[in-house]
């Protein structure tokens, strides 16, 4: 693995911005952090890069503890903070050769090229850059970095559908590479294109960890219910979950294959049946539809355990 | 240090230490000038009249301050100079951490492979080189004043010497006649180094000051207020201290009582031998005050205490993120 953290934690007199967080991240993965405002994620990933001293437990990468040896970490990391800002006397050019020369082993070609793929003007002064300028940019100072980590905050906030795609696409080249990204954003669909695991955080705490190649097996059948429905026969317990049954509809959901549960649902007093695929949206609504401090009474017995 | 950085340091620095130079040169050469168009009679005169009100407040005596060393000496102590100098400090100290916190542009840097004390030790390196080269150009300006300007003073009148007597009298009725002569015959410019000294150590002092506070910030403004208040204070302190003999104690309370440059110019001019001394002795070598040298190590010292203090707070500090 390359990153592991355990019972990390981060609080600001009575505010716990992260608590108690074990994780661990694969070499080779790319791993997404998905939560609202305040959920705890650029924490996380400022306690990694030794921005913020943890309140408790311990972070480490390739080996290496991120408050004690910060400098040493960050040689394994290019770090994208959200809403990167670059120096503003700087033209973009000359940015992307201080990036190159302040790193040892920096690529000023990959990030000149990388830059050109964005379709960023590097003649112009940062000072005088757009947002979305601005964060091509810090994209094309950080993915150029050589490094067997990239840490990747909001990299697509305030950029276009068509750069973002880019930058997906730089994601997966990092993947094929060998390298491990990380990987915050609010935008779900971009995670679930690119992400082979995904944590939730929910007011400070990892409440979930889901495997990407597992979410998109599962399945929910939404049938209109003209009776009552019987129990869910032995042999197909582990294969399916009685999620929502209400007088007039039932939600049902599956982990994986659809065919052996076919022939038991045709049996079932159901109308107007779909099957769509479970997507990420319903794993983070469990967690994210109510107000933080309420409790949730649902649990699916067919997700991945934290 | 890390040469990229060194770099963008220098980078930042450059306009702003250009402007500053300029003005330090060109107004010290201007300083020289203006004292060359007054003769010292004139301006004995002016001064002879306020003296007894404000001899409190000048650090050298009478007959040093109407001379040509000590009337150019005043330069060092003009608000333009001191200021121009307090500013690059100000400016530069407080960016090092609340300025970049503040634009954000502290968090790609830092999310380099560079220590945060390389960060603060390669721009306070640059400021300091900033501040020794504005002292240097304080010192250059003088130096030029010096050599291309000339004075104009009354010739001594003429006499009737009876040399078998050994006697000399002094014709009154043939005086007024002007004579001109080049101010280096007057003045030697090495006597104004430990001023330009004097001022970069206080430069290093109010850079290390807001650097400290700058290291504890997040927003520059406020940096910036905190030590120009600071500032304010320290100067009241010494003035107050200066006015009023009951208050003679906040002298010791501020930053500018270590910065003397026309008495140490003084000292260069009277007693060369203890220009740079650490203190200052009586005849029978018993310890009067401290010497120039003395009050710069102080000033150097402040500045030094400061710049480890902040790396020592910028080392443990949680960097917030940018708002």
């Amino acid at each position: 693995m390359i990153v592991e953290t355990s019972g990390l934690s981060k609080t600001y007199g009575s505010l716990a911005a992260l608590r108690d967080c074990s994780l661990t991240v694969e070499r080779g993965e790319v791993f997404g952090l998905l939560g609202p405002n305040g959920a705890g994620k650029t924490t996380l990933l400022r306690l990694l890069v030794g921005f913020l001293r943890p309140t408790a437990g311990w972070a480490k990468i390739a080996g290496l503890d991120c408050e004690r040896q910060s400098v040493a970490v960050r040689r394994q990391v290019a770090y994208l903070p959200a809403e990167a800002s670059i120096f503003p006397h700087l033209r973009g050019r000359d940015a992307l050769d201080f990036f190159a020369e302040v790193r040892p082993g920096g690529d000023l070609q990959r990030s000149l090229e990388i830059a050109r793929r964005l379709e960023l003007d590097l003649s112009r002064r940062v000072s005088f850059m757009s947002t979305g300028m601005k964060q091509k940019l810090a994209l094309a100072a950080t993915m150029a970095a050589n490094t067997p980590l990239a840490i990747l905050d909001e990299p697509t906030a305030n950029l276009d559908p068509t750069v973002r795609s880019t930058v997906l696409a730089l994601v997966r080249e990092a993947r094929a590479a060998g390298n491990t990204v990380m990987f915050s954003s609010h935008v779900l669909s971009e995670v679930e294109e690119v992400c082979d695991r995904v944590v939730i955080l929910r007011a400070g705490q990892l409440v979930h960890t889901q495997r990407m190649d597992q979410l998109r097996q599962q399945h929910r059948i939404v049938a209109a219910l003209s009776g009552p429905l019987p129990p869910i026969p032995d042999g197909l317990q582990d294969q399916l979950a009685i999620v929502r049954q209400t007088q007039g509809e039932a939600v049902l959901e599956t982990p994986g294959e659809l065919a052996p549960l076919l022939k038991w649902l045709a049996t079932l007093p159901l109308a107007d049946v779909r099957i769509e695929p479970i997507g990420l949206r319903s794993v983070y609504d469990r967690y994210h539809a109510e107000p933080v401090g309420s409790t949730h009474n649902y649990h699916s017995p067919l997700t991945a355990a934290p | 240090m890390n040469r990229a950085v060194l770099k963008k340091c220098l980078i930042e620095v450059r306009l702003l230490w250009a402007a500053c130079a300029l003005l330090l040169f060109a107004f010290c050469w201007m300083r020289v000038f203006i004292v060359s168009t007054l003769e010292t009679v004139d301006f004995a005169g002016i001064v002879e009249r306020l003296w007894d009100k404000w001899s409190k407040f000048s650090p050298v005596p009478l007959s040093h301050l109407v001379s040509y060393p000590g009337r150019i000496a005043i330069g060092y102590d003009e608000p333009i100079v001191v200021f121009t100098v307090s500013i690059f400090a100000i400016a530069r100290g407080s960016d090092v951490v609340s300025g970049e916190l503040n634009r954000g542009t502290l968090e790609l840097l830092l999310a380099q492979p560079v220590s945060r004390l390389q960060v603060l030790y390669t721009q306070a390196l640059v400021t300091v080189a900033g501040l020794a080269l504005l002292a240097a150009a304080t010192w250059s300006g003088t130096w030029t004043g010096i050599q291309t300007t000339t004075v104009k003073e009354s010739a001594p009148p003429p006499k009737i010497s009876f040399a078998p007597l050994g006697i000399e009298i002094p014709l009154p009725f043939a005086g007024g006649e002007k004579i001109e002569a080049p101010m280096r015959d007057k003045v030697n410019p090495r006597d104004f180094l430990p001023g330009a000294f004097n001022l970069f150590c206080l430069g290093v002092a109010i850079a290390g000051a807001a650097s400290l506070v700058s290291s504890c910030d997040r927003y520059r403004w406020r940096t910036i207020g905190i030590v120009v208040g600071l500032y304010i204070v320290s100067l009241i302190f010494k003035i107050v201290g200066l006015a009023f003999e009951s208050l003679h104690w906040a002298r010791a309370l501020s930053l500018f009582t270590a910065y003397e440059p026309q008495r140490f110019i003084a000292i260069a001019v009277r007693q060369p031998e203890q220009a740079w001394s650490l203190t200052l002795t009586d005849s029978a070598g018993k310890f009067v005050e401290l010497g120039p040298l003395g009050y710069n190590l102080i000033l150097l010292g402040i500045g030094f205490v400061a710049y480890l203090a902040a790396g020592a707070v910028f080392h443990k500090r949680d960097l917030p993120a940018p708002l």
